[in-house]
């Protein structure tokens, strides 16, 4: 497969991601760059979606405040996606605990009725992707610099 | 000569003057000169050049007394009779070229009238030509906005739908709760439902209205037909541009009313007017034209920021497969995804594939790309949850528009109820999220097998290897595969039934791999329980019409099911997969 060939071609960087970040995910947006020395399409990909996370994880925060479980739901299925595009796994795990939480749902899938569990499990639950965010955010630029 | 003659006459007159005017009228003139007026024969003379001698105070006395008219020449003397050739009646050339200036300038005086009244005749044909314009802007206005808020309106209405059945599900839901705990509630949703003991009933009700209402108006295939023929005569069809300026005569049977005033006013009626030699709705000109399309606002900005990404495209990366995988025709995409990242990173999978790749960012925007496209797009990946409008309302839409289009939802929402209701909704396949670029692709071998240059040869045998098996492990098998997407076809029945009397549904490798819960991506096992139970159960009687034991050889001979399809379809669609077929390697048809 090739996308394996080109794991094991950047075997040497991809330590440093950890498992923040899933690489064979990451890797495929990398075999994109038509340069692998300005990595240019790959970082610009990256670089957005860290806007893109900031500005939803701002979103969050007002919407936690203002106790809005539907954008919650939201705002948790859309980052989902874009991290778990980019590879971001933990973070794509916790954008689904909120999304499920948002749902009023506990994270099997079953209903939970009660909002204000489902409150204080989505402000947790925040608290913890913005520091797997962080993590992966600090690793990337890391990675990016170095190249 | 009379002119001697009578200069001698009017020498030899008397001093008495009346005496003689009244004799020489009466007697002198009529005998010598053919006369009988005095005033005329003074006009002859005149004509011959003779002018009356004027006497005033210096010249002194006339000779013949004060009364005497006298006559001079200049070539005439009494004694010199040589002379008188050189009197003759004046020359009328003079005249006569007087004549012909006057004529001349009463000609140009017609022709500054004509020309004036044909500049006038002119303005009022360009005026009529400009209110002309103006309404059939104002009559694509009005049908746009009317498309549009039918659009609304049957969003809406399955909208209502949607509620009404999700409603129901939780009613029922509740109830199983109620009775039995152990149940595992999947998917339980917002409950909207406050009062559910009389829910049924009101739902019941509802929905009876919602059926009741036929939204498929006969107005509506006119509609569409106008809003179509105004993209017609907007966009230049790569095959038609040309010819369109002569009037195309095959779609000029279907829209005369506009094709007909359209080319007669560039070739048959005054060569004036702002327009003429411009094709007002040809597409490099669309962006001027003053009015808004529904949903052009949004429209736009967006696009325009993804387009960057498609026009990487052509630097095609080394160590893909040759220099394009597809036939005489590029594939055009559509991808309808509201989130930037996966839209970039989809369409850079897309475009590296060399396909020619679109983005929308909602719903909204999907639908209004399709409609104002001339060519149907080859496929349309669509996620699903997306502000403004819905992947599915989305689908539902361009169904209407596109019935052969494949769509295939983008999305991690994967379990049995959403599946069913992609599928009702005209959703051809399933993508899983987050998609990888060998997913995708897979999707376009899949849909589009029959415009790349070589099939794959893979794909006769079972389209599910060459997407869904060991070439992508992230992405989900069960959904990639050929039957998830026929099954549901049939039970919307939104295709000839006697396809599947000859297609064979599923080989028994597949219909394994639909169980195999490994391969699912989603993390609750109860979710994969239930897939493969609603496999069974919904895909059941499509699956009856193959005994598991005559697999091998039915697909050796017969075609893959979406190759029966796509052919089936060919008459239906546009020039593409026409073309596809006159060009593409024959065998791959073959029964």
């Amino acid at each position: 497969m090739a996308s394996d060939d080109r794991t094991d071609d950047h075997d040497p960087n991809m330590p440093d991601l950890g498992d923040a970040i899933d690489i064979l995910t990451f890797s495929q947006i990398l075999e994109m760059d038509d340069s692998e020395e300005d990595r240019e399409f790959s970082k610009s990909i990256v670089y957005g979606f860290f806007e893109q996370a900031e500005e939803t994880f701002g979103k969050m925060d007002s919407a936690l405040e203002s106790r809005d479980l539907d954008e919650l739901y939201r705002l948790g299925h859309y980052l989902k996606g874009s991290s778990a595009t980019v590879g971001l796994t933990k973070v794509k795990d916790s954008c689904e605990k909120i999304q499920r939480y948002g749902k009023r749902e506990n994270v099997d899938g079953s209903a939970e009725p009660n909002e204000e569990l489902c409150l204080s499990r989505i402000q947790s639950t925040l608290v913890s992707v913005k520091s797997e965010y962080a993590d992966a955010e600090k690793t990337l630029k890391k990675f990016f610099d170095s190249t | 000569m009379p002119e001697a003659d009578l200069a001698g006459v009017a020498q030899g007159a008397g001093n008495n003057s009346s005496d003689f005017n009244e004799k020489f009228t009466k007697t002198i003139l009529p005998k010598h000169f053919k006369h009988s007026n005095f005033a005329s024969f003074v006009r002859q003379l005149n004509k011959y050049d003779f002018h009356k001698v004027r006497h005033n105070e210096e010249n002194g006395q006339s000779p013949y007394g004060a009364s005497a008219w006298e006559f001079k020449h200049p070539e005439f003397r009494a004694d010199r009779k040589d002379n008188l050739d050189n009197i003759r009646r004046k020359a009328p050339a003079p005249r006569k070229a007087q004549n012909a200036e006057e004529q001349f300038s009463v000609q140009s005086q017609q022709v500054v009238v004509l020309s004036e009244t044909l500049a006038a005749t002119q303005q009022q044909v360009q005026q009529l030509q400009e209110s002309y314009y103006e309404i059939i802007n104002a009559n694509k206005i009005f049908v746009d906005e009317i498309l549009h808020l039918q659009k609304v309106v049957k969003a809406q209405h399955q909208v209502h739908n949607e509620l009404i059945s999700h409603l129901s599900k939780t009613e029922e839901r509740r109830d199983n709760r109620q009775s039995n705990h152990t149940t595992p509630a999947y998917n339980a949703g917002q409950n909207l439902l406050s009062d559910g003991s009389e829910a049924p009933l009101e739902l019941r009700r509802a929905r009876d209205i919602l059926n009741g209402l036929s939204i498929e108006h006969v107005a509506d295939r006119d509609l569409n037909r106008m809003s179509v023929a105004f993209h017609q005569a907007g966009g230049s069809p790569e095959s038609v541009g040309s010819s369109s300026m002569m009037g195309p005569p095959g779609a000029a049977g279907v829209t005369p009313f506009l094709h007909d005033p359209l080319s007669d006013m560039r070739h048959l009626v005054y060569p004036v007017g702002q327009n003429i030699g411009i094709d007002p709705f040809a597409p490099e000109h669309m962006p001027n034209i003053p009015y808004n399309r529904p949903g052009g606002d949004n429209g736009l900005p967006p696009t325009s920021d993804f387009s960057s990404t498609p026009s990487m495209a052509a630097n095609t990366p080394p160590g893909l497969q040759g220099p394009s995988p597809w036939g005489s025709k590029k594939p055009v995409v559509l991808l309808v995804e509201d989130d930037r990242t996966c839209a970039r990173i989809g369409s850079k999978f897309l475009s590296q594939h060399d396909c020619g790749v679109e983005v929308a960012r909602d719903g909204l925007e999907a639908v209004n790309k399709v409609s104002g496209r001339q060519q149907p797009y080859d496929l349309i990946f669509m996620d699903i949850v997306m502000p403004q409008l819905d992947g599915v309302s989305a689908t539902a839409m361009i169904r209407d528009m596109q019935p052969n289009t494949p769509i295939v939802a983008m999305t991690s929402n994967i379990n049995q109820q959403d599946l069913e209701m992609y599928f009702q909704w005209g959703m051809r396949d399933v993508l899983a999220k987050p998609f990888t670029k060998e997913g995708m692709i897979g999707k376009l071998r899949k849909h589009l097998g029959s415009m790349m240059r070589n099939p794959p040869p893979e794909g006769l045998i079972d389209p599910m290897y060459a997407n869904g098996g060991s070439a992508q492990p992230p992405t989900p098998g069960p959904y990639s595969n050929q039957g998830m997407g026929m099954a549901p076809l049939s039970a919307t029945s939104s295709g000839p039934v006697t396809k599947f009397d000859t297609t064979p549904i599923q080989s028994p490798a597949t219909s394994s791999s639909w169980h195999s819960p490994s391969q699912l991506p989603h993390p609750s096992p109860t979710l994969a329980q239930e897939h493969g139970g609603y496999l069974a159960a919904g895909s059941g009687s499509q699956m009856v019409l193959t005994p598991g034991g005559t697999q091998k050889p039915q697909y050796a001979g017969g075609m893959m099911p979406q190759m029966a399809q796509s052919q089936q379809r060919m008459p239906l669609d546009g020039p593409p997969e026409k073309r596809q077929r006159l060009y593409g390697p024959p065998g791959n048809y073959h029964q």
